[in-house]
């Protein structure tokens, strides 16, 4: 936990005395930024490619399903809302509300899941795989690598969750704290690679 | 973080989500579209990192370190797209 504070002077010159906190704790934060730069040099990357394949990369993402995109979009920022709204719940130890606000975060996760697997299937019916082209390869790796994330993020929301249901949180939310900023990390990328793949 | 405000965060991420769906459709200008676009994806970042993972109400130095990844990420995507 990584805390700074703030002192500020105003016009009928009292003191305030501003307490900064950085939520969670700072391994989770280093790892986060080492997450975003991979990914930041994959999104770099994939444009660069497209506008050395600028035909290629038109034609194949008209072969992207329209929706897929769009419902994964809205599940993952629907899924960190919930988990915004379980996190403001512990604060002030509303147990049952924590649990619900996980378990829909993590419904909405599953929705996203779904619909990825569903729109990979939909691909491979239509023949079109990892090798099919600089496009797809390129597609499929940095998909599927945020989908395993997807995965990983998952795992932290159960793992927060129970350990909310058992009244661990009660002294320090550090941990739900780290766990819910990684989740939100998850969502950040999508927020980028939607427009980049889908939209762009 | 309070309540009201991360509700009118989640609606602003939709309406903004739907809104660079829309962009593509409307706009006939390229570049002005990808501007836009890239714009978008700046603004939900911003709410994310501000709203959602608390870092409005964090030590200064963090959250300009996530709101430049928000900023200059897609800043290098747009020049590249623009060359």
């Amino acid at each position: 936990m990584t805390q700074s504070i703030s002192a500020s002077i105003d016009a009928d010159s009292t003191i305030k005395i501003v307490d900064k906190r950085l939520p969670g704790d700072l391994a989770m934060w280093f790892f986060i930024l080492a997450e975003l730069s991979v990914f930041a040099i994959f999104f770099i990357g994939f444009a660069v490619t497209e506008q050395l394949n600028t035909e290629l990369f038109t034609a194949s993402k008209a072969k992207l399903h329209p929706v897929a995109g769009l419902i994964n979009t809205l599940a993952l920022i629907t899924s960190s809302f919930f988990v915004a709204l379980a996190l403001h719940a512990i604060s002030q130890q509303k147990v049952r509300s924590t649990v619900i606000y996980l378990v829909l975060g993590q419904l909405l996760a599953l929705v996203y899941l779904v619909v990825k697997l569903w729109e990979y299937s939909f691909l491979f019916d239509a023949g079109i795989d990892i090798e099919t082209n600089t496009f797809f390869t390129l597609y499929f790796l940095i998909t599927a690598f945020h989908f395993l994330h997807v995965i990983l993020g998952m795992v932290i929301l159960a793992y927060i969750t129970l350990r909310a249901r058992k009244n661990a949180y009660q002294q320090d939310i550090s941990g739900f704290e780290a766990g819910a900023s990684y989740w939100h990390m998850v969502d950040l990328l999508w927020i980028i690679l939607f427009p980049l793949v889908y939209i762009i | 973080m309070n309540t009201t405000k991360i509700i009118a965060s989640w609606f602003i991420l939709i309406t903004l989500t739907l809104l660079s769906v829309f962009v593509g459709q409307v706009i006939g200008n390229h570049s002005l579209f990808l501007f836009l676009v890239l714009a978008i994806v700046s603004l939900k970042g911003q709410q994310i990192i501000d709203i959602f993972m608390e870092l409005k109400e964090a030590p200064r130095f963090w959250r300009l370190l996530l709101l430049s990844y928000v900023l200059l990420v897609p800043a290098i995507i747009l020049v590249i797209y623009l060359l």
